[in-house]
């Protein structure tokens, strides 16, 4: 979060993030991709021990990434008066998405087989 | 409050209710969420650690279920760590509406204890796979 109290906002200046919250846009449009990018490497880590299991965490990445892009476009900020009812929905399918992965890794890592000498 | 009405405040159709208070500045907003995100992949992580100690990690001689013992805990920390995220997103964005002081997280505490724990486990199980 920013050093700002929330509970006592300054009024807009003349910075450019005062005029345009556009690169906290651009910010968080990248976190997205990067969460995308962990759901990739998951479903790839995956796929060598289960092909199924892995292309579906592998398909989820790309779902993420264009659930980053949703109302994200530039002026989105103007149009969408309630940001937070927006990302609820979004943000609810992204930790549903993770405990359903943990979930099938958790079955994975306990009836999965895994070599003697594991490393291969 | 209950937990059934814990659990209900965090379903996306309540959040979406919620015209409590102002909407806050989106600058505010945008950092919340990338606080989420950034959590959910720490999470991810863990999922990824504990799912390669157990499938990756050659055995500990001695120590049949060595992996499992680092491994699960892991896996079921990512889990947990993902649900207190959207939590915590919720109860950030409805101070955020009022103009209210953020909550104090739980977070890192949880983080830090579990990871303590697991290193501890880690130490004894290679200390008695060292020795046998």
């Amino acid at each position: 979060m920013t050093a700002a109290e929330p509970g006592r906002q300054p009024p807009p200046g003349d910075g450019p993030e005062e005029r345009d919250p556009g690169l906290a846009r651009e910010r968080t449009s990248l976190s997205w991709t990067r969460t995308a990018i962990a759901f990739a490497a998951l479903g790839g880590t995956v796929l060598k021990e289960n092909l199924a299991t892995g292309l579906i965490i592998l398909a989820v990445a790309p779902v993420v990434w264009q659930l980053g892009r949703v109302s994200r476009g530039p002026g989105s900020v103007d149009r969408s008066p309630a940001l937070s009812a927006v990302g609820a929905t979004r943000l609810f399918l992204i930790t549903v998405s993770i405990v359903g992965v943990a979930a099938l890794c958790l079955v994975i890592a306990i009836l999965g087989r895994s070599a003697p000498g594991a490393l291969r | 409050m209950s937990w059934s009405r814990r659990l209900a405040a965090l379903l996306p159709s309540t959040v979406e209710r919620d015209a409590g208070g102002t909407e806050p500045d989106p600058r505010f907003t945008f950092a919340n969420e990338r606080t989420f995100l950034a959590w959910s992949r720490t999470a991810l992580a863990l999922v990824v650690a504990g799912l390669g100690i157990v499938q990756l990690l050659p055995p500990f001689p001695g120590v049949p279920a060595g992996r499992h013992l680092l491994g699960v805990p892991l896996i079921v920390l990512g889990a947990v760590l993902a649900i207190a995220a959207y939590a915590e997103w919720v109860r950030n964005q409805h101070a955020l509406r009022r103009g209210e002081p953020l909550p104090q997280s739980v977070m890192p505490w949880i983080l830090a204890a579990t990871i303590t724990g697991i290193a501890i486990i880690a130490a004894i199980v290679l200390l008695i796979s060292a020795l046998r």
